[in-house]
């Protein structure tokens, strides 16, 4: 296959994705138009962009209206606390899941912890996270991590557990010591595995930051989203909720990038 | 002089869920520095495990294994292993891979690189030091595995059926290749092999084993001239030493079918 028929074959299956999304809006759209729907519960997709543009781009003035010139800075802040908590958990994800997945003591003596505080919802640990944290970022960033943390420790277990046993002797015959093995042999061979708890956990990270926003702090995405609703506009929720959806999908995009760059060796397989 | 690899009242007894197997009962074995010693067996005789030992990744059970004097307790670079699957880095360049011991004992890295151009030249693969493992055949990723091994400059050679995973055009290149190499950089081998004419052309001596658990069952100096070539395979010679030997094995493997049925009844 030539490269101009792939492209052109790629921006088919594109254009296929994108007629029911299109279909859909295009509905909606009529329907709110027609007055089938109330547009003060689910306001025109041409009522929602034109609030976003104004959310995104009009003067603030005296700073009266929360909704005016306010997105950019709403947007860092939620993915300050995403990229702050989700750097955490990776900091401390992957070194305990390598030890668990590699030493048969760490696995017996802080597997079952992990094991029993897994199946606790993220949602369930907020009054724990503003009683100790407070209404501050520190409560936000903490759910987020700990939210994050689960996937990459459980993932980096199993990457560090299943690295193949000639591999390992391989490395001790030619002299590896135990820590050249460990960052040389079972971190690169735990790798991949590392990278699919990673997306899981960034996943998981854009729902704690949106639940933290809306309980525990006073900025962000989620915080706006709650203030948004109970002042009734609905047209700023929703330019929020696919905001939130965007934000989700570029951060993945970027750490699937890394990946890429990371694990070249994965796909290198040439004819 | 001290022997290069000494093998004394050797046992192994693996626990399984299954109850105990005895894969080694009472080895005693010696090379002397500079060796090309093959053993061969049926499969399941634990030549592979004997080689394990020699290596440091199992103990053994009663007796011990020692190489130049010193007693085997882990492994280390004095005795290199090339496995029956290749077991390279995936991760790693060829070049990397074959630079990966030397570099792990801190060796400088412009030094350890002009090593790997050298010994990839040996074994035939220079010119492809930035490819990946996954890019190169099965034969191309055993050359590779040789390579990091000669690069240890190591005491003794351990090889697991090298070569028992490739086609048979390829595994006759790797055999000539590996004669061709030994002829040159020398050094105690212990090959494991099932396959005799493999054994009879790369070997000074073959050792047969027995069915499990395995023992040494006879030890055949191979007296033929060395730098050996495929010609050899057609040697009268050849073919007596190959009728000898498979009488051997073809015993051992009717008595490994009849304890099989007898385990099983």
């Amino acid at each position: 296959m030539t490269a101009a028929v792939r492209r052109r074959a790629g921006l088919r299956e594109l254009g296929l994705g994108l007629a029911l999304p299109f279909v859909l809006v295009v509905i909606w759209e009529a329907a709110g138009r027609a007055g089938v729907v109330p547009q003060g519960i689910l306001p025109a997709p041409s009522l929602v962009a034109a609030a976003w543009r104004d959310w995104a781009f009009a003067d603030p003035g005296l700073g009266l209206n929360p909704y005016l010139g306010t997105w950019g800075e709403t947007v860092l802040f939620s993915a300050r606390r995403v990229f702050t908590g989700f750097v955490c958990a990776i900091l401390i994800g992957v070194p305990m899941g390598i030890m668990i997945g590699w030493n048969r003591m760490v696995a017996g003596a802080v597997d079952p912890l992990i094991q029993s505080l897994r199946p606790i919802p993220i949602t369930a640990w907020l009054p724990f996270a503003i009683a100790v944290f407070g209404i501050r970022d520190a409560g936000a960033v903490f759910l987020i991590a700990l939210g994050a943390f689960f996937p990459i420790v459980v993932n980096a277990t199993a990457g560090a557990r299943d690295v193949p046993r000639n591999l390992i002797r391989a490395a001790r015959m030619m002299g590896a010591n135990e820590r050249q093995l460990l960052l040389r042999v079972v971190l690169p061979a735990a790798l991949p595995n590392i990278f699919t708890g990673m997306r899981l956990g960034l996943g998981i990270a854009w729902t704690a930051v949106i639940v933290a926003e809306i309980v525990a702090v006073k900025s962000g995405l989620g915080y706006v989203l709650w203030d948004a609703y109970y002042v009734g506009r609905m047209d700023v929720v929703i330019a929020d909720m696919v905001s939130i959806g965007i934000a989700g999908f570029l951060s993945d995009r970027v750490l699937v990038a890394v990946q890429l760059r990371v694990l070249h060796w994965k796909q290198a397989v040439r004819a | 002089m001290t022997d290069a690899v000494a093998i004394r009242g050797l046992r192994k007894v693996f626990e399984g869920r299954a109850g105990a197997v005895e894969a080694l009962a009472a080895i005693d074995m010696t090379l002397a520095e500079g060796e090309f010693a093959c053993i061969l067996g049926p499969s399941g005789c634990g030549k592979s495990t004997l080689l394990n030992v020699i290596a440091g990744f199992e103990a053994p059970t009663e007796g011990s294994a020692s190489v130049f004097g010193a007693p085997v307790s882990a492994p280390g670079p004095d005795r290199a292993v090339v496995f029956q699957e290749a077991s390279l880095f995936p991760w790693l360049s060829v070049r990397d891979n074959v630079t990966f011991g030397p570099r792990m004992l801190g060796r400088p890295k412009d030094e350890t690189d002009a090593l790997a151009r050298r010994f990839l030249d040996l074994v035939g693969l220079s010119g492809f030091e930035h490819h990946l493992p996954d890019q190169l055949s099965g034969g191309m990723k055993q050359r590779v595995g040789i390579a990091r091994c000669l690069i240890l400059n190591p005491r003794v050679y351990l090889m697991d059926e090298p070569f028992g995973a490739l086609d048979a055009q390829t595994r006759m290149q790797m055999q000539e290749l590996l004669t061709h190499v030994w002829d040159q950089a020398r050094g105690t081998v212990l090959f494991i092999t099932h396959d005799i004419d493999e054994a009879i052309f790369l070997a000074d001596t073959v050792y047969v084993m027995t069915a499990r658990p395995g023992r040494m069952r006879s030890r055949i100096a191979i007296e033929l001239p060395r730098p050996r070539s495929i010609d050899l395979l057609t040697d009268p010679r050849f073919n007596a030493l190959r009728a000898d030997i498979l009488r051997q094995i073809r015993e051992e493997a009717i008595k490994a079918m009849a304890e099989e049925e007898r385990a099983r009844r």
